[in-house]
This record gives structure tokens, C-alpha cells and sequence, in this order.
């Protein structure tokens, strides 16, 4: 238990409706835990309720019914409010929409100046967050100036300097250029690796997900698959059935294994196929 | 085209007075455009050129840069200097010629408008061009701070000029993209009256506001995430220090009041009233 960060408790949530109207669930019976430390992606169609579960995480809305807890902290209790929030930091899509001021130091600094924390140590963070992230020599450019992956990486340091010890990204790499997304995705490791915080991303991006320790995947509100990425992408049909794409090196042996060729379950590197073709073809 | 406007023009040269707390360019600021006012005649009036002039001199702002400043107030000053030599029938005659009669007194007092209103410009540009947009605000947020003694929170005030500022280049580049958006469905924005472009900024006007409010939301999501609470508690990670240059030049500043009012009274009052009565 005493390792466990985030637990979501048969979590309901439901967005309202226009004058009343009842919406079906956005998030329905979900239960979960993140243990410390671990590199979890979420995978899932659009409107399969990834998003809510971000925003649920924290706080920034409550479930309807069943508790979402945060190092024991339940969300629903408001006095922990600033602790949950300071614990759990949440990433959004867009990086322009979290970027609140005109440099980018400052911006970085809005989090602990917020928390009341010594100008002094939060100079430290600011510079520590900002060489993690690799946008320290960006300390004093405008945020507008800046490529896609640059903003999304200091909206990342904006969290990391609140020192929270888990981080919830959602789909940040989705309005990003491939080379945003390989640094962006360089990034969270380093996060993950070096400072020991537990990494919870959304990604439409099956190569990414596919680096994580853990894949949890949703439809339709309800979480439906949960384990190692060589397990959930096991069953290529089952992930093409709920509307996602697997990735390309599984497919191939899928292909391959259609075709009646002997080939290894679960082939997700390129490496690990290429070792496995040129073993088929050797015995051949 | 729209992406290179820029607001509250900053020019980062690094020079002495870029350097000064925003506080005490505030402070001069301000105090300079009252005693631009307060000035009764031109010798007071030199007084207020020679602080502009050295101002000027140590911002390293070009002077073609400042004089250009003075362009979108060219109408404002012609109309001006128009109205006052046209009215004022004070003093020698120097031209009655048909119906137009022009006195001394009414080109003196022209000058004396003319020189107010470009002052009052060119401290005020000279603010902008000196000081960064997230300097000004800082120092109007600590300017501004011991009011919340009287439960008035700048704090709020302040936030919501740094957003403005934050987001007025994505707003910019927004329209740009909608422009061309909608152009590329055949959209003309250039031709047609009035009416007609007017109605054309419709297409243009809501999906702006749409997307306006959703980064609203998201970032409030945002802000709240970074335990944004309306800023009590708040501290500030780059602080502001008053130094010795800017004790120094609070010090001028009051030095500059005194030098106004005491050639205000020695130097007796030059009628500085718009002169209804003298008209025709
Ligand atoms: N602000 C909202 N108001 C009403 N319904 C919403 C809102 N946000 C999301 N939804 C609905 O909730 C469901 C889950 O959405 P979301 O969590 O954003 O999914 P995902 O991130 O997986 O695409 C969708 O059906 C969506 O239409
Ligand atoms: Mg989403």
C-alpha cells in the first residue's frame, strides 16, 4: 500500500450535460493503481474517457461516485487540495494553453512562486527543472518564440519544479513534429529514470507506448486491458478491435504468423524481429 | 504580416536606464507627464525637454526611433496648433491678410501645445521602449501591492495583464491562420464597402472567440494544476531590488519637481489657457 501513489477506486464520473441533460459516463467503475516509480502509458480511442482520467488524478474534477486516492489523500477532501495538487502534476495537450507568462524562466517559476517557496531555492528549481528538460539556455526567450516540442518541454519543467512526485501527461506529444516527440518522449525518461518520478502519459503513438513499463488501455469509460507492453500487444485482433493500431514490428509478425511461418509471440523491438527472422531464416 | 506587431514596443539595449527598477521609471514617469502640465512657461518647459533629452541620450534609443513615436499623433498636433493659432489674438500682429489674422500670441501658444503633447508622447514611448513587458508589470505589481491593505488586490490586476501579454502573439497568429483558413474557402476580406468587410470579420470574429474560450478553460486547468490560489502567499523567484542608481534617480526626480515649481513662480505664468474669448 505504502507504495502506491495513485489508486482510483471504482471511479464514476460524468460530465454535465446542457440544461440538465444526463451524459453517459466519461469514466465508469474504473479501478487502478500506480505503484512509485513507474512508467505507465494509457492507451485508448478518442472519447474512450483517457483525458478525464488525467483530470481525475489530481483533483481537478471529482468522481461522481468511488474515491480517487493520492498517496492516501482522497481528492473529494479539499484541505489536501494544494498537497494532492503539489504531488501529482498534470500536462496538457497543448502547450500554448499552459504557458501562463512572457519568459520562460518565470513561467517555470509560477508554480513555487504560487506554493510561497524562498525566491532562493526557487531559483535552484527553475534552473534544475529547466537543464532536465534540456531548456535551460531558453531560460530567457519568450514563450511564443519557441518550437512546439521547446513549449511542451517547458510546460513539462513548469510541473517538475513543484518537486511533485508523480507526473500525468496528456497526449503531450500530439501536436508535435517527430523531432519534438523524440524529445519531449527523451524527457519524461529522464524524469522517470534520474529523479525517480512515476510517469503516466496518454499517446496515440503505439512506439511510444511501447517504451513504457506498463500500458493500461480504455474504451468506451471502462479500462479494459493492463500490463507489460509485450502482453498487452500479444493479441494483435483484440487491439485492433478496440480501434488502435499496434505496432508496426508486431504486425509484421502477425503477418508472418498468419502465413503459417513459426515465428515468436511477442517480437515488439526491431532488433528482437530481425533476430528471430534471421533464426527462421538460418534453420530454413 | 500580423505577427510582427508589436505591443508596448520594447527595445532591449541594455543601457543605464533599461537597467533602473521599473519602479523608478514608473515613478519619473508619471511624475514627468504631471509636471508637463504643471509647467506655466517655457523656460519650466526647457526644464522638462533637458530631463527628456538626457533620458533620451542615456537609453541609447535612436532619435529618429522616438521621433517616429510622434507619428500616429501628428494629426492630433497639427489640429491642435491649427485651433490655437486660429483662436488665440493675443499679442503682435504678424499676418492680417483677408480673413486670416495670425498673431504672435497664437503661434507662441501653438509652440507651447505642441511641445506639451509631443513630451507627454515621447515619456511615455520612452517607458515602453525601455522597460520589458514583464519588468512593467512586476513594477506595477509591487507599486501597486500595499493596496491590498485597503482590499483592493492588484495581485489580480497584474495576472491578468501578464496573460494579455502571454497571449496576445498566439491570438496573433491564430487570426492569421483563420485569415487564410477562410480566404482559402474563397473568402475575400480585401474588397466590397464597408458593410460588406464588415460582415466578412464575422467568419473571422467567432471562430476566434470559440478557440479563445477553450484555451481560457484549458488553461485554467492549467493554472490551477500550478496551484494558482489568486496569488496569496505569493512570493516572486527575480524580486525587485531598488539600487543605488535608482535611490539616485528617485532622488533626481524629486530634485525635477522642485526645479518645475520654482521656474514656475520666478519665472511668471505665460498664458497657457485655450483663449475662447479672443476669438472673432
Ligand atoms: N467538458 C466536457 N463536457 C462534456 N463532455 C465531455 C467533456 N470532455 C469530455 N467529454 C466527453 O467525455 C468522454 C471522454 O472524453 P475524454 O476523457 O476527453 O476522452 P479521450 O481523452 O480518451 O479522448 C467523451 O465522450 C467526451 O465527449
Ligand atoms: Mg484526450
Amino acid at each position: 500500500m505504502s507504495d502506491t501513489i495513485l489508486k482510483f477506486q471504482n471511479v464514476t464520473f460524468r460530465y454535465d450535460g446542457d440544461e440538465g441533460k444526463i451524459l453517459p459516463p466519461a469514466v465508469e467503475d474504473l479501478s487502478l493503481e500506480i505503484k512509485k516509480g513507474e512508467f505507465v502509458a494509457f492507451l485508448g480511442h478518442n472519447g474512450s474517457g483517457k483525458s478525464t482520467v488525467a483530470k481525475l488524478s489530481n483533483g481537478l474534477v471529482v468522481p461522481e461516485s468511488g474515491d480517487v486516492y493520492v498517496l492516501g489523500m482522497n481528492t473529494k477532501n479539499e484541505d489536501d487540495d494544494i498537497k494532492i495538487k503539489q504531488t501529482v502534476g498534470v500536462v496538457f495537450q497543448n502547450p500554448d494553453n499552459q504557458i501562463v507568462a512572457t519568459i520562460v524562466e518565470e513561467d517555470v517559476a509560477f508554480g513555487p512562486e504560487n506554493l510561497g517557496i524562498e525566491p532562493s531555492e526557487i531559483r535552484r528549481r527553475v534552473d534544475e527543472a529547466l537543464k532536465v528538460v534540456g531548456m535551460y539556455k531558453y531560460r530567457m526567450h519568450e514563450p511564443h518564440k519557441l518550437s512546439g516540442g521547446q513549449k511542451q518541454r517547458v510546460a513539462i519543467a513548469g510541473i517538475i519544479a513543484m518537486e511533485p512526485q508523480c507526473i500525468v501527461l496528456d497526449e503531450p506529444t500530439a501536436m508535435l513534429d517527430p523531432e519534438g516527440r523524440r524529445d519531449v518522449m527523451k524527457a519524461m525518461k529522464r524524469l522517470n529514470c534520474e529523479l525517480g518520478i512515476t510517469v503516466v502519459f496518454i499517446t496515440h503513438y503505439m512506439e511510444e507506448a511501447c517504451q513504457a513499463d506498463r500500458i493500461i488501455v480504455m474504451d468506451d469509460s471502462h479500462l479494459v486491458l493492463d500490463g507489460t507492453p509485450r502482453e498487452v500487444f500479444s493479441d494483435v485482433d483484440r487491439i485492433r478491435g478496440l480501434g488502435l493500431d499496434v505496432p508496426q514490428t508486431c504486425a509484421l509478425a502477425k503477418m508472418l504468423k498468419d502465413d503459417g511461418i513459426d515465428i515468436h509471440g511477442d517480437s515488439l523491438g526491431v532488433d528482437e524481429l530481425v533476430n528471430s527472422l534471421a533464426e527462421i531464416l538460418n534453420r530454413g | 504580416m500580423l505577427k510582427d506587431i508589436t505591443i508596448g514596443q520594447y527595445f532591449p539595449l541594455g543601457s543605464v536606464i533599461h537597467k533602473l527598477d521599473p519602479r523608478a521609471k514608473l515613478f519619473y514617469t508619471f511624475t514627468f507627464i504631471i509636471m508637463v502640465f504643471v509647467s506655466s512657461n517655457f523656460i519650466s518647459l526647457a526644464l522638462c525637454i533637458a530631463c527628456a533629452v538626457l533620458i533620451i541620450a542615456l537609453s541609447k534609443v535612436p532619435v529618429k526611433t522616438v521621433i517616429k513615436g510622434l507619428r500616429p499623433i501628428l494629426l492630433i498636433i497639427v489640429i491642435t496648433s491649427f485651433l490655437q493659432i486660429a483662436y488665440v489674438k493675443t499679442g503682435v500682429t504678424l499676418i492680417d491678410f483677408w480673413k486670416i489674422h495670425i498673431t504672435s500670441g497664437g503661434i507662441l501658444q501653438a509652440l507651447f501645445m505642441t511641445l506639451r503633447i509631443s513630451l507627454l508622447i515621447v515619456m511615455s514611448t520612452m517607458l515602453t521602449y525601455t522597460t520589458s513587458p514583464t519588468s512593467m508589470t512586476n513594477g506595477l505589481d509591487r507599486t501597486f501591492a500595499p493596496l491590498v491593505k485597503i482590499g483592493i488586490d492588484f495581485n489580480i490586476v497584474t495576472m491578468i495583464m501578464t496573460i494579455a501579454l502571454r497571449f496576445i502573439p498566439t491570438l496573433i497568429e491564430e487570426v492569421d491562420k483563420i485569415l487564410s483558413a477562410q480566404k482559402s474557402r474563397g473568402a475575400n476580406f480585401e474588397s466590397g464597402n464597408i458593410f460588406k468587410r464588415a460582415k466578412m470579420l464575422i467568419p473571422l470574429f467567432v471562430p476566434l472567440l470559440f478557440s479563445a474560450v477553450r484555451r481560457a478553460y484549458e488553461l485554467a486547468y492549467a493554472m490551477t494544476c500550478r496551484c494558482y490560489n489568486g496569488g496569496k502567499g505569493k512570493t516572486t523567484m527575480n524580486a525587485l531590488k531598488y539600487k543605488k542608481c535608482d535611490y539616485l534617480v528617485t532622488l533626481l526626480t524629486f530634485a525635477f519637481i522642485a526645479g518645475v515649481v520654482v521656474l514656475n513662480i520666478y519665472c511668471g505664468e505665460y498664458n497657457a489657457e485655450f483663449t475662447f474669448n479672443s476669438a472673432v
